[in-house]
């Protein structure tokens, strides 16, 4: 085997370069004048990763974005299809305000939408004279799902419209049901194409979490802003490091993934 | 089930302010977008060069900050542009000031976050060129500049347009973001207004509607640019 032939080859080689590269760096600043800092994150990550000093159990941090992300990501799910099928009816009563709906809220800011969430959404909710109070991190949840159901709605749309429509002649000819034609037909297979954009929407939407800090939970963000305070400008630096990369390292491979499924699916295309 | 009171709106100090604030958005969500355009160009024309190390770091750079959080890259950035570095001191009180206003960083950073999907559309956009239109223009003896110029980013550009409007649109939406360094922007004005009055989801739902429809317009916009474009019989013309 010839050590570097492709140029993919050759790319890979200097990417795992660059990695290395990046490695010893931080290894020799860890070691020299950037020793301090790096112990302050090392002492520190805890807390960061979960909002617990010891590490257990899990209270914040970016334990939480993680979950936060997880929920609001089911909420999107269940929202988004609902919207999804509606932008696909066949009655323009219901399509309409569907796609009204959905470009409302994909040409919103994710914060704004967030923050008008916040307090929108009451502190407390009477129901059946029993009164609930609304916690912060249900808010951020709703304030989440909803963008995140309109992209969800539209990669529906557009994986569903993307079946070729002999398909649908088909399927008709042989005499199927509406609904057993997207049952067993036209799901099936836009289904294939809808996984790697919602694997996207997903990493898209753990970037978001970044926001939920305007809630007030204690997010990464928060945890971040709240450990700051008491170091001093030098290491600082190190915390945005650590904070960058711990996005970096939960989305990168999402993305990774989510590409190498769309090579997949790109050839059938029928 | 709501008691919203809009009263406030009366107030000139109050309008001024989301006037400017909404100013400052646009300025902020174009220039970005301006920059972003062209670190997009030159980084994926630096791609079609095929050097593999090039080649490796262009990549590098669009996931780093593909993947991260465009806020955290604002703070990252202010942090070590405005706080930590490039200070001068003003030679008047002898007061060391930073040399970049939280504009300037909110401008690098989102600049650079949308250069980096810009990048990436540019890049797929010139791939997606069909091949026998490359060949074409090279059996009719255009030279590598002339095919760039006259057949390749003419074609290239129509195909990249949806991608680019989905950018812009997106960074209109990031610069809300802004606010969390202390951009005086359509959100920063917006806490200024309801930390006065109180009126926190009146504040919000107005906001959200100012920006909803700038976005809605700009991708309006946006798409009659497109069709104005098209090449009749190609693409979305045909």
């Amino acid at each position: 085997m010839a050590l570097i032939a492709t140029y993919a080859g050759k790319k890979r080689t200097v990417q795992l370069g660059i990695a290395l590269a990046l490695a010893a760096w931080v290894c020799l600043d860890a070691m020299g004048s950037g020793g301090e800092g790096w112990a302050r994150v090392w002492a520190r990550l805890p807390i960061l990763l979960t909002g617990n000093a010891s590490g257990w159990p899990l209270s914040g941090g970016f334990a939480l974005n993680v979950f936060l992300s997880l929920c609001a990501m089911a909420v999107a799910a269940l929202l988004g299809t609902v919207l999804g099928f509606g932008m696909l009816a066949k009655n323009r009563l219901l399509r309409v305000p569907c796609f009204f709906v959905m470009n409302f809220l994909r040409n919103s800011p994710w914060l704004v939408l967030l923050f008008a969430m916040l307090y929108i959404i009451p502190f407390n909710v009477r129901l059946f004279g029993v009164s609930i109070a609304i916690p912060a991190f249900v808010k951020a949840v709703i304030g989440l799902a909803l963008p995140t159901a309109a992209n969800f709605a539209e990669i529906i749309r557009g994986a569903v419209q993307s079946v070729h429509s002999g398909q649908w002649e088909a399927a008709r000819a042989l005499g199927y049901m509406p609904m057993s034609i997207y049952g067993r037909i036209i799901l099936p297979q836009a289904l294939r194409r809808m996984i790697p954009g919602w694997m996207n929407l997903y990493a898209l939407l753990m970037i978001a979490t970044s926001l939920a800090t305007v809630t007030g939970i204690q997010d990464v963000i928060t945890t971040l802003n709240t450990l700051l305070a008491m170091e001093n400008e030098r290491v600082i630096v190190y915390f945005y490091i650590t904070a960058l990369f711990l996005f970096f390292a939960f989305c990168y491979p999402l993305a990774l993934l989510a590409r190498r499924m769309e090579q997949s699916v790109k050839g059938d295309s029928l | 089930m709501f008691n919203l009171d809009y009263s406030w709106l009366a107030d000139p100090v109050y309008q001024g302010w989301l006037i400017r604030g909404t100013l400052t958005t646009i300025e902020l969500a174009f220039a970005s977008s301006a920059i972003a355009f062209v670190i997009g160009l030159f980084g994926a024309l630096a791609l079609t060069l095929r050097i593999a190390w090039l080649d490796a770091v262009i990549e590098l750079f669009v996931e780093v900050f593909r993947n991260t959080p465009p806020l955290l890259q604002m703070l990252f950035f202010y942090f070590t542009l405005s706080t930590v570095g490039l200070r001068m001191t003003d030679p008047a009180t002898g007061v060391s000031v930073p040399l970049l206003s939280a504009f300037a960083c909110a401008l690098i950073s989102l600049s650079l976050f949308g250069g980096a999907l810009c990048i990436e559309a540019f890049r797929s956009g010139l791939d997606s060129l069909p091949r026998a239109v490359t060949e074409a223009a090279r059996s009719l003896g255009y030279s590598r500049w002339q095919r760039f110029r006259r057949i390749e980013a003419p074609i290239a550009s129509r195909i990249c347009l949806p991608a680019l409007t989905n950018i812009m649109t997106n960074q209109f939406k990031t610069t809300s973001q802004a606010s969390v360094i202390t951009v005086p922007e359509l959100m920063y004005y917006a806490g200024q207004i309801y930390n006065d009055t109180f009126r926190t989801a009146e504040v919000m739902i107005l906001v959200l509607f100012i920006y909803v429809s700038l976005v809605s317009l700009l991708s309006w916009g946006m798409v009659r640019i497109e069709r104005m474009l098209a090449f009749p019989g190609y693409g979305k013309g045909a």
